[in-house]
């Protein structure tokens, strides 16, 4: 487990309900500068929900997040993502009526980036980045649903986030191309980028985190590293349903 | 669409200037001021579903109530001449100004609904109290007896050219200043596009989620569009105040005018630069071509929207695309 000394975010005792439903219930957690740390969860657990929290696209019932020390739960998700916090949807939403090129010119014109070249050579450069330049001139409407995750990426990684919350970006992946998006989130990550990440794919989210969240019914049940997640018996419990079999 | 719109539309520019020059020639080939009034109303109204497009084809709010901003630009600036005595010069840009300031106004309210059909019926519903509360101000604005005595535009001395004469028999001069306002709003949305507010308000359109987590401040960029697109309308409404000299709240401010820019814009082809003022030319030039059928006219011309609708969704303007592209993916088996 890293040091949770230098937090780049927190929240504190954050709840959300729907009507009735308790989607987050009392969750507090720190993510450290330069860490993945991995959010994983049954489905209906309430990650996306947390996502949405973080990110700003739902006002948390109670509870605060502080962003670099700083309180941003008032803040809009526009302003969030101008502090350096980007997010991919598990549901990609592709600016679909615009090309692939257009929609991570979109990110690079509105996002926290301070640029040194023109947009056009850095929408380019990460297209390349996450495998996508070959789709560069096509509407993404007509993207099958890899290149969609991928596309969310690349427009996450062309705001400049400092934190960057991907959401099961995995999902729908050839095994290949799992190894390649594994590897370019290793190097966002060198690059200085702290991730959180939801993921269903255990050969990812496993390979890639420095710790792991778990989280069931909206409440955090376990935190650690991915060997000490993969004995937890809660965790076995209520994310496996009783099977061992974790490290697939 | 397989080429960015930041790259492509450099043939967009092109075919709108080439535009521009052939509607500055045809004076030269003929001044029959009939032919010339409705070739005025055309650029009028391609002008105005333009603007609409703005709002509607690029930022994706379905608005309703765009002869609002129209009327209250004609009205403005009639009564402004009218009564301050001032040149329909001055007051078509200070009704364009009013109409924009009403717009931001109805923006906030409007703006933070979401859903389209609610935008739609929420604007409709404002731009009729408009249009009521104008045919009930007799003492201002004379109502449904209609407001008559609307100077012309001041005519003024062009060097080279000579006198510029602004009266109902001169119609040629009305008619450059149709394609001046006409250049200047298809002229702007095209620089738009290619600008980052034009990516913000494409943005919007496809998804609203998406576009605020990456950093488009959703409320700003809605109201900028819905404020300018209002300008636009005000300063048309202007010019057709001056145009044709006599307003009546339903000729100003009728709900007919939106179904205009609606048919237009979509017969043309919704979010393409030109597609609204190939709409406005196919409507107008058709309706009067199709004079000649009588009785069957409005038949006829029904069923031919139907048809473009229902075969060419996105408009007469996506045509060349749709061939261009059968072309190019013809080699692939399907």
């Amino acid at each position: 487990m890293s040091m949770i000394s230098n937090p780049l975010l927190e929240t504190k005792n954050v709840g959300k309900t729907f009507g009735g439903v308790i989607a987050l219930k009392d969750v507090s957690f720190s993510v450290s500068e330069g860490e993945i740390l991995g959010l994983i969860g049954p489905n209906g657990a309430g990650k996306t929900t947390l996502f949405h929290v973080i990110a700003g696209k739902e006002q948390p019932t109670s509870g605060t997040i502080e962003f670099r020390g700083r309180g941003i739960t008032a803040l809009r998700p526009d302003q969030r993502c101008h502090l350096g916090v980007a997010r991919t949807f598990q549901i990609p939403q592709p600016f679909s009526q615009m090309t692939v090129f257009e929609n991570v010119m979109v990110a690079l014109h509105f996002g926290a980036g301070v640029h040194a070249r023109s947009l056009e050579d850095e929408a380019t450069d990460i297209l390349s980045r996450v495998g996508l330049n070959r789709w560069a001139s096509e509407e993404s409407v007509s993207l099958p649903l890899g290149a969609r995750k991928k596309l969310e990426l690349a427009r996450a990684l062309a705001t400049r986030p400092t934190l960057l919350l991907l959401d099961e970006v995995m999902g729908g992946l050839r095994p290949n191309e799992i190894t390649e998006i594994m590897e370019t989130i290793r190097q966002v990550r060198a690059s200085g980028v702290t991730i959180i990440m939801i993921e269903h794919v255990m050969r990812a989210v496993m390979g890639l985190a420095d710790r792991i969240i778990v989280l069931h019914h909206g409440e955090l049940i376990a935190e650690g590293s991915p060997a000490e997640i993969t004995r937890n018996e809660a965790v076995i419990e209520a994310y496996l349903g009783g099977s061992a079999h974790v490290s697939a | 669409m397989t080429t960015p719109e930041n790259q492509k539309p450099l043939n967009n520019l092109f075919i709108l200037i080439a535009l521009a020059v052939v509607f500055c020639l045809v004076p030269l080939v003929t001044q029959e001021a009939y032919f010339l009034h409705i070739c005025i109303l055309a650029l009028l109204f391609g002008a105005l579903a333009s603007s609409w497009n703005l709002i509607n084809g690029y930022a994706g709010i379905f608005t309703f109530g765009h002869q609002a901003f129209f009327g209250l630009g004609a009205y403005g600036s009639a009564l402004m001449s009218m009564r301050l005595g001032l040149s329909p010069w001055l007051t078509m840009w200070a009704a364009g100004l009013m109409s924009a300031a009403l717009g931001l106004v109805i923006s906030l309210p409007v703006l933070r609904i979401r859903s389209i059909p609610h935008i739609a019926i929420v604007t409709l519903a404002f731009a009729e109290i408009v249009r009521i509360v104008c045919s009930n101000l007799t003492d201002f604005t004379r109502g449904e007896l209609g407001l008559w005595g609307i100077p012309p535009f001041t005519s003024f001395l062009l060097p080279l050219v000579g006198d510029v004469t602004f009266d109902a028999a001169h119609k040629v001069a009305y008619f450059y200043v149709v394609i001046l306002l006409w250049l200047l709003i298809v002229g702007a949305t095209y620089w738009i596009l290619r600008s980052r507010f034009g990516f913000g308000l494409r943005a919007i359109r496809d998804s609203q989620i998406a576009a605020e987590s990456l950093g488009v401040h959703l409320t700003r960029y809605k109201t900028l569009v819905f404020g300018f697109s209002s300008f636009l309308a005000g300063i048309l409404g202007a010019f057709y105040a001056h145009y044709v000299l006599i307003l009546t709240p339903s000729s100003a401010l009728g709900i007919d005018i939106m179904i205009q820019i609606v048919a237009m814009t979509l017969i043309g082809g919704i979010g393409r630069l030109l597609g609204p003022t190939i709409g406005a030319f196919i409507l107008t030039l058709g309706l009067e071509w199709l004079r000649g059928f009588g009785e069957y006219r409005m038949l006829i011309y029904g069923v031919l929207l139907v048809l473009i609708v229902m075969f060419l969704p996105k408009g007469l303007a996506s045509m060349r695309l749709g061939f261009l592209r059968r072309q190019t993916t013809g080699k692939i088996p399907t």
